[in-house]
């Protein structure tokens, strides 16, 4: 029950992007081109759900037992440079196909605020290992459903003549807004039976 | 190009180099935090910190930084006034430091202070690099607040500053979607749009005085 | 000068004439469901539909004007999206609910985008779904008893028929007397004005079709708190606002899918949505909820659906087509 209710509430009452204003620079920044968006959705999917889960092991075996936590900041963000450092490495050697689809998007990913948003999020919700990474594979999914229906929307701008003061960033908030007026509807789904 | 002076390095960051209005980076806590002016005001004394003290770590280091490792060279001296920050903010302003959140922790990647890193502190002196720190910093202070304002006048019909409440009574009916995300994304979007026009008219006007 | 500037240029007298002659027989079939609404909620339902028309029309006569593109008003579009918009709303909700409503729905729901064709949403449910979030209770309570117009305490029947209690007789509901807002009461008016729009081809069957066929599977098989499939379905279509969505919102062009399987799955989708809010949700309804996010999932759906041409390969061809075919109804 916990595993349904957190994907259902990373994926859409709480979504990452329309909910909870994480990874926005990507969000906006690599909507553009619809396979773009696919591919970054594939490396978030990846480390997101990974870094939560080496994140929250880091915490209970290291900065817990020895007190330090509060260099969590410092460490988490070391911890998922290291991991997604580790996992391109791995996967220039182990998958080459997979590391040219994802290749390019995995260095974006370190300063992709949604990863350590993430792991700082489970640790607010006290989630622990197993939980916290379902919560980054939820968010993640989550995040990745909004920049595919984006980009989506975004590829018929193409050819539309749209005012210049509006282009790119203006029209895509207020955009991102109209559909997260949509998300609202999500709001409380299912509180009755879970929990 | 000639160098700007000490002052000019400040006064670059609150308009002409804007974090929000002109560069549009640094967007996840420019809506997570901005329900309220004082919110965004706290926020933007955070990020100030942070940046001055970066920029000057980085400057300081730059010499000594090899190219290839300096981005995660950059985090780590980022990473390090953002801890002191949210130690100082828990200590003193606990109640601001549980509204903020985890965007304190995140001003870590935020791409305001990793661009300012690379494209200036890296290649410039420390005083200089204090001096944009604190020029940027100070400009999307002036951001957050702006938003927070727009957000929280028409979301609860009043503004807070410190113990005054202006005015005393909502002279309309609030727009609670104004708090709410829906409202931070089309408040911000419309802000840009505006203040786009207001950019191109001050350029068109600029380009008119010179010829 | 308006009408000259229209004849100089040919392409654009056909798409005016057609878009206009479009929007006019989609105001011809919300008469039916205005006048229902004024019948029975009286001078405060005038009130508030007239308000949410002016100034739909007014939004779009001074965006276009400020930043000086050509008028479209002549078009009716901002007709249609002003009297949707206010026929969503409850009667007794003050008047700068629809005020709002209206200037968002065609401002920043629309005009932004480049005018009509551009939009993703549809704009009058994005309008509705803005004054809810802004003024939830004004747009969920401020009810009237129909005929007496005096203003009503209680539960809406899609509440009292959520908890499984009596909803009024059919031919209440038909007709239009029970609480609700403006337009969704009367089915029957409703139905005359779908009709009519299925009748003139200016919507196609399969979005209605299959949101209300949905909605009412859905009903009969989980409307009855703590029984399965023992629920109304009737009532759970003529309920709420499934009806009005289905044949007026969901099936406008620009923010629906252009290909047959594509809307089919729209209105599939659509219901299934409505269901979830409906009975799982914080929402009294979701038809607002349930249109906007099929309108948003839209592009995909005409990215992934596309409909077989014999002699064509099941690709770029077909896809382009389909493309092109949108153009034209845009």
């Amino acid at each position: 029950m916990q595993f349904i209710s957190i994907l259902l509430a990373g994926v859409l009452t709480s979504n990452f992007i329309f909910m909870q204003y994480l990874g926005l620079c990507a969000f906006v920044g690599l909507s553009e081109q619809f396979e773009t968006a696919i591919g970054m959705s594939g490396a978030v999917i990846f480390v997101m759900t990974f870094a939560s889960t080496v994140a929250a092991a880091f915490e209970q075996f290291i900065l817990v037992p020895f007190g330090l936590e509060y260099l969590r900041t410092i460490a988490y963000i070391l911890v998922i440079a290291a991991f997604v450092q580790l996992v391109e490495i791995f996967l220039k050697k182990t998958a080459p196909s997979l590391y040219k689809a994802l290749g390019i998007y995995l260095p974006l990913i370190t300063t992709n605020c949604a990863v350590l948003g993430a792991a700082m999020l489970n640790v607010k919700n006290q989630y622990g290992i197993l939980w916290g990474t379902v919560n980054g594979l939820a968010g993640a999914l989550g995040w990745s459903l909004a920049i595919v229906i984006f980009a989506g929307i975004r590829e018929r701008w193409k050819f539309m003549n749209i005012p210049e003061v509006l282009k790119g960033f203006p029209l895509a908030l207020i955009s991102t807004g109209l559909m997260s007026l949509g998300f609202l509807g999500f709001s409380g789904l299912f509180k009755t039976i879970l929990k | 190009m000639n160098k700007r002076s000490l002052i000019g390095e400040f006064t670059k960051g609150l308009i002409e180099e804007n974090a929000t209005f002109k560069a549009a980076i640094g967007l996840c806590p420019t809506l997570a935090v901005t329900t309220s002016l004082v919110n965004g005001f706290w926020m933007g004394v955070a990020v100030v910190f942070v940046l001055t003290f970066s920029n000057v770590f980085v400057s300081i280091l730059r010499k000594v930084t090899p190219d290839q490792i300096r981005i995660p060279v950059f985090v780590i001296l980022i990473a390090t006034p953002v801890v002191i920050v949210e130690l100082v903010m828990r200590a003193y302003l606990p109640a601001m430091y549980q509204i903020l959140g985890i965007f304190v922790s995140l001003i870590v990647v935020n791409c305001i202070v990793i661009a300012r890193a690379e494209a200036f502190a890296y290649k410039n002196s420390p005083l200089r690099a204090a001096f944009d720190g604190l020029g940027v910093g100070a400009g999307f202070m002036i951001d957050l607040m702006l938003i927070g304002a727009v957000r929280e006048f028409l979301g609860t019909g009043t503004l807070t500053v410190g113990s005054m409440v202006l005015p005393s009574k909502p002279l309309f009916e609030p727009m609670s979607v104004m708090l709410t995300p829906p409202g931070g994304f089309i408040t911000l979007g419309v802000l840009m749009a505006v203040l786009n026009i207001a950019f191109q008219r001050a350029a068109a006007k600029r380009a008119k005085t010179v010829s | 000068m308006a009408d000259k500037l229209l004849i100089t240029s040919s392409p654009h007298i056909r798409a005016a004439k057609t878009v206009r002659s479009i929007m006019l027989d989609v105001v011809i079939a919300l008469v039916p469901a205005s006048v229902a609404a004024v019948v029975f909620f009286g001078v405060k339902a005038f009130g508030v539909l007239a308000a949410s028309t002016i100034s739909a029309v007014l939004a779009e006569y001074l965006y276009e004007k400020a930043v000086k593109r050509p008028v479209t008003v002549g078009d009716l579009s901002a007709v249609v999206t002003g009297l949707l918009l206010g026929l969503t709303l409850p009667p007794a909700v003050p008047l700068y609910v629809p005020v709002v409503g209206s200037a968002f729905a065609i401002v920043v729901a629309k005009q932004v985008f480049g005018g009509l064709g551009t939009n993703f949403v549809n704009p009058a449910l994005a309008g509705r779904a803005f004054v809810l979030a802004a003024w939830p209770l004004h747009v969920t309570s401020a009810w009237l008893n129909p005929l007496t117009m005096d203003a009503a305490t209680g539960a809406t029947p899609l509440h009292a028929f959520k908890g499984g209690q009596a909803a009024g007789s059919l031919v209440d509901l038909l007709i239009g007397n029970r609480l609700g807002s403006l337009g969704e009461t009367s089915a029957i008016a409703i139905l005359l004005g779908g009709a009519y729009l299925l009748m003139r081809g200016v919507i196609d069957y399969r979005i209605p079709v299959a949101y209300l066929g949905t909605l009412g599977l859905g009903v009969f098989i989980f409307g009855k708190p703590g029984a399965l499939f023992q629920g109304d379905p009737l009532r759970g279509i003529l309920l709420g606002g499934a009806m009005l969505g289905a044949f007026f919102m969901a099936t406008d062009y620009v923010t629906s899918p252009v290909t047959p399987k594509g809307r089919t799955y729209m209105g599939i989708g659509a219901g299934l949505i409505t269901l979830l809010i409906r009975y799982w949700g914080d929402y009294p309804e979701g038809v607002t909820y349930a249109i906007l996010l099929m309108n948003l999932a839209t592009p995909l759906i005409d990215k992934f659906v596309v409909p077989r041409y014999y002699g064509y390969a099941h690709d770029v061809a077909a896809r382009r087509k389909a493309n092109r075919a949108g153009g034209e109804l845009s």
